[in-house]
């Protein structure tokens, strides 16, 4: 896959943003053991109590960078689901949770662009947490927000696609 | 059963956790672990006593490719490294293998199964470590387990 000038661009092209749908349903169902659904038209503009967690695959030309907005809930049932128990929500190892489960999700949509032409390497993830946290980009580059639910979990991802400085 | 030293590598201390929960999870041996927080880190606490290692490749400082290398390059070539990675790509798998000297790779989130698969062979009835699988039969080398555990 060609990528045209970002600036030319309208919206992320449909095949990276399909591929990296696939990779979020493909990471969480295999961390939470229960079907994950993409949730179609949400908007996703609410403010955020919970943790942010912050990663990129990139290369020379172009950057996709993937931004999870995980409820606090969800952090809460992913810790338990992931390591056991259920870690505290203000600890130091739950932004090291919510870091490792981008870091993993970075390592899946990397391996899957590729399938469409984008062969990238993913960074080193980093968490925030807050309160009342809204999720803005800067809006000039190509933006998809997507809104993720199961039983137990309900998370947003934001997917940008950037040149590479 | 003998207790196997494990050199337990990766950035984040929740996987070097979910790691070490698994090796005991499995009962294959009992774990004297060492933890080390990158490449950099590992390399130093490194010692001869060290048996099994499990490496994390995406970590700062030197990352988990860079320290197989620099361990395989010391020649300890009968130490098995598992790499316990996120990356997930072939070009990936075929890089840890053949230039960072990986006996095995699991992908993330593994699960006891998977863990179990790629590392049972290197154990003994004892739980010894049984050796490396080093093989002439390269094709048989981690390449295509790595792809089934994935």
């Amino acid at each position: 896959m060609k990528l045209a000038q970002i600036d030319q661009l309208d919206r992320i092209p449909v095949e990276l943003e399909e591929k990296v749908r696939e990779s979020v349903l493909n990471t969480f169902e295999s961390i939470l053991s229960e079907k994950l659904e993409y949730v179609k038209e949400e908007n996703a503009d609410g403010p955020l109590n919970g943790i942010i967690g912050n990663v990129t695959v990139f290369n020379a030309e172009h950057t996709i960078s993937l931004m999870l907005a995980i409820p606090k809930d969800t952090a809460l049932f992913l810790s338990k689901v992931f390591i056991g128990i259920e870690l505290p929500f203000e600890s130091d190892d739950m932004g090291d949770l919510v870091g490792e489960v981008s870091n993993i999700l970075a390592g899946d949509v990397a391996a899957n662009v590729e399938k469409v032409g984008f062969r990238g390497q993913s960074s080193l993830p980093t968490a925030t947490r807050g309160s009342d946290l809204t999720l803005f980009m800067p809006s000039k580059p190509p933006t998809k927000k997507m809104k993720f639910a199961s039983d137990n979990t309900s998370f947003l991802l934001t997917m940008v696609l950037s040149e590479s400085n | 059963m003998a207790k196997i030293k494990a050199l337990v590598v990766d950035d984040s201390k929740i996987m070097r956790s979910a790691v070490k929960r698994a090796l005991n999870n499995l009962m294959l041996a009992e774990f004297e672990y060492v933890e080390a927080k990158d490449g950099e880190d590992a390399f130093e606490k490194f010692n001869e006593e060290i048996e099994i290692m499990f490496v994390d490749w995406n970590m700062p400082n030197m990352t988990g490719v860079e320290f197989s290398q620099a361990i395989r390059e010391e020649g300890y070539d009968h130490i098995p490294i598992i790499m316990v990675t996120a990356e997930k790509s072939m070009g990936k798998v075929d890089k840890a293998l053949n230039e960072g000297g990986a006996n095995e790779y699991i992908t993330k989130p593994f699960t006891a199964d998977k863990m179990h698969k790629a590392i049972s062979g290197y154990f003994d009835d004892d739980g010894a470590i049984a050796g490396s699988d080093d093989g002439d039969d390269e094709e048989e080398k981690s390449f295509f387990k790595g792809i089934l555990n994935s």
